[in-house]
């Protein structure tokens, strides 16, 4: 165990100062702060249009004004979340690959494998070390972006949405994980540095964009802007109804999309901030209830991977050339 | 080591190689380049386990007593390298802790002070040259008290005065604190300069092995240790 902490705290030591991680982060940082402005900002341009015309009616004895707009600032994080899902998914690789690559790069190895350490200490390190980065990353974009909510967009938030976040940045960091110590096993495993890096990014592709992007396609409701039922005035019970002649059809199409663990991370962040609309307002146990397989998928498939990194990680493979 | 054989596949890189070295010694092993040398240090510090025969060093086996052998040897490799975003300190608090050090910060300090650098512990190795890189790979290979260090090409790519400064360490390590060394290189006059004892290799075999004076002694006086080197480059492998 001392091995691990000391090979994660030098590895924090290197990644804090390194110029790539500070690139990568603070690209990452920008676009996810820049989707939260700007739906605050418009969360904010409605809020202020209802105000008005509310003040307006009082001013002129007119009459009580409509319902306000029903605005819930969770949703705002929408654009943030699917930044983590790609772009991070994306940094989280290179991540990865860059703690082993440096290594087997600069000739550390041979410095570190003629010390003696443990089994796991390397891999256990890097991992730890990992760990803790995107543990800060998460910690510090969802602290920005409550902030940004509160503040740019004037929405209140509740203890009980803040729970929510919290619950969602911490899905987000499980999440990034996952592809860390992919990345980790992935490269430790290739002869060649580049392959890892290509075999990493070839995933990525696969499980981020395609797969998703097929699940997106076969939607019947994302082939006409606003959604195809919608569209066509067909009332839902009436779109339910003609959707069960093809549940067959939504069976594959919902198979392809859960073959993706970035699907089983949005399902279950959209579930827990509302963002997607059945679970809007809803309390956190009807939530958990619902999306639970998603999260012991999204726990399962981070252990296998950190568990690949750690057995992936040997001398031999190390060595490898 | 005795009836050492390491092959990649078809190609033989040792070929049943069995040596001495006793404790206290400077050896240097010379050999062309492709000889087998890097392959014999790769092999002692436990980074290859041979294909065949056996290798004990401070009485440890490489391959069933790894661990011990580890703890035992300090290791500088050809064009060391170090983390260029971390200080000489964090550098070698980092490997002094991977050798079992738990507070390395103390024996840093000493380290630096007999190698001549102290006042360095706080400067990035990034912009550090060639010869100052390898003063802090002699300082990560000794800051455990190994009784046994192994030095793979040192003087490589060294000026002159880095080459004396490395020469002198050596013998220090060597005098001051009985530290068993072994060198490879493809250097005749640093064998000549530091080394007590020899080995020469040729095509992953020895074909000489003995101290200094005795290699001397047994070639007429006139032969300089390069006529000897030639001389021996030409004889069958043992």
């Amino acid at each position: 165990m001392t091995d691990v902490l000391t090979f994660s705290s030098k590895e924090l030591l290197d990644l804090r100062r390194d110029p790539l991680l500070i690139i990568l982060i603070g690209f990452l940082s920008v676009a996810v702060v820049i989707s939260v402005l700007v739906g605050a900002a418009d969360f904010r341009i409605q809020l202020d249009a209802y105000n008005q015309y509310a003040q307006q009616l009082a001013n002129s004895g007119s009459g009580t004004p409509a319902a306000p707009p029903q605005l819930f600032p969770l949703q705002l994080l929408r654009g943030g979340v699917e930044y983590i899902e790609i772009l991070g998914a994306l940094f989280a690789v290179v991540l990865g690959y860059g703690t082993v690559a440096k290594e087997k790069h600069r000739g550390t190895l041979q410095l570190m494998l003629t010390r003696p350490i443990g089994r796991f200490a390397i891999a256990g390190g890097k991992l730890l070390g990992l760990s803790v980065v995107w543990l800060v990353v998460v910690a510090f974009l969802t602290v920005v972006s409550i902030i940004t909510i509160s503040t740019v967009g004037g929405a209140s938030l509740t203890w009980h949405d803040l729970i929510r976040v919290v619950i969602a940045a911490m899905l987000a960091w499980v999440y990034l994980m996952f592809w860390s110590a992919l990345a980790i096993a992935l490269t430790v495993l290739s002869r060649q540095l580049s392959t890892g890096l290509i075999v990493g990014l070839v995933v990525w592709l696969v499980i981020v964009l395609i797969l998703p992007q097929i699940g997106d396609t076969m939607d019947p409701d994302n082939q006409v802007p606003g959604g195809l039922f919608a569209s066509l005035q067909i009332k839902k019970a009436d779109e339910l109804a003609v959707m069960a002649h093809f549940t067959w059809f939504d069976d594959i199409r919902n198979g392809i999309e859960v073959s993706s663990i970035e699907k089983h991370f949005e399902r279950l962040t959209f579930g827990f901030l509302g963002i997607k609309e059945q679970y809007n307002q809803q309390p956190l146990a009807y939530i958990w209830g619902d999306l639970f397989p998603y999260a012991i998928t999204l726990a399962v498939a981070t252990l296998a991977s950190a568990f690949f990194a750690l057995v992936a990680t040997t001398r031999r493979m190390l060595q490898r050339k | 080591m005795h009836e050492i054989a390491v092959s990649f596949g078809s190609r033989h890189a040792l070929t049943g190689m069995t040596l001495e070295i006793a404790q206290g010694e400077v050896f240097g092993l010379l050999g062309h380049n492709g000889a087998g040398k890097t392959t014999t240090v790769n092999v002692l510090t436990t980074l290859l386990a041979p294909t065949a025969g056996t290798a004990l060093v401070n009485g440890f086996d490489v391959v069933a007593q790894a661990q011990e052998v580890r703890r035992s040897i300090g290791y500088l490799p050809e064009n060391v390298q170090f983390y260029d975003h971390l200080t000489v300190r964090e550098n070698l608090r980092f490997f002094g802790k991977l050798s079992g050090l738990r507070k390395p910060d103390g024996r840093i300090t000493e380290v630096l002070d007999f190698l001549d650098f102290g006042g360095m512990e706080d400067r990035r190795v990034g912009g550090f040259s060639k010869g100052m890189r390898q003063r802090i790979g002699i300082a990560q290979a000794v800051l455990h008290e190994p009784t046994v260090l192994f030095l793979d090409e040192p003087t490589s790519g060294l000026d002159p005065e880095g080459v004396r400064a490395l020469r002198d360490t050596i013998a220090r390590l060597n005098s001051e604190f009985g530290m068993t060394i072994f060198m490879n290189t493809h250097l005749l006059s640093e064998v000549t300069k530091t080394c007590t004892s020899i080995g020469i290799l040729r095509n992953g075999g020895l074909v000489h092995t003995d101290s200094m004076s005795g290699t001397l002694n047994t070639f007429s006086s006139e032969d300089s240790l390069e006529d000897v080197y030639f001389q021996l480059e030409s004889v069958p492998v043992r």
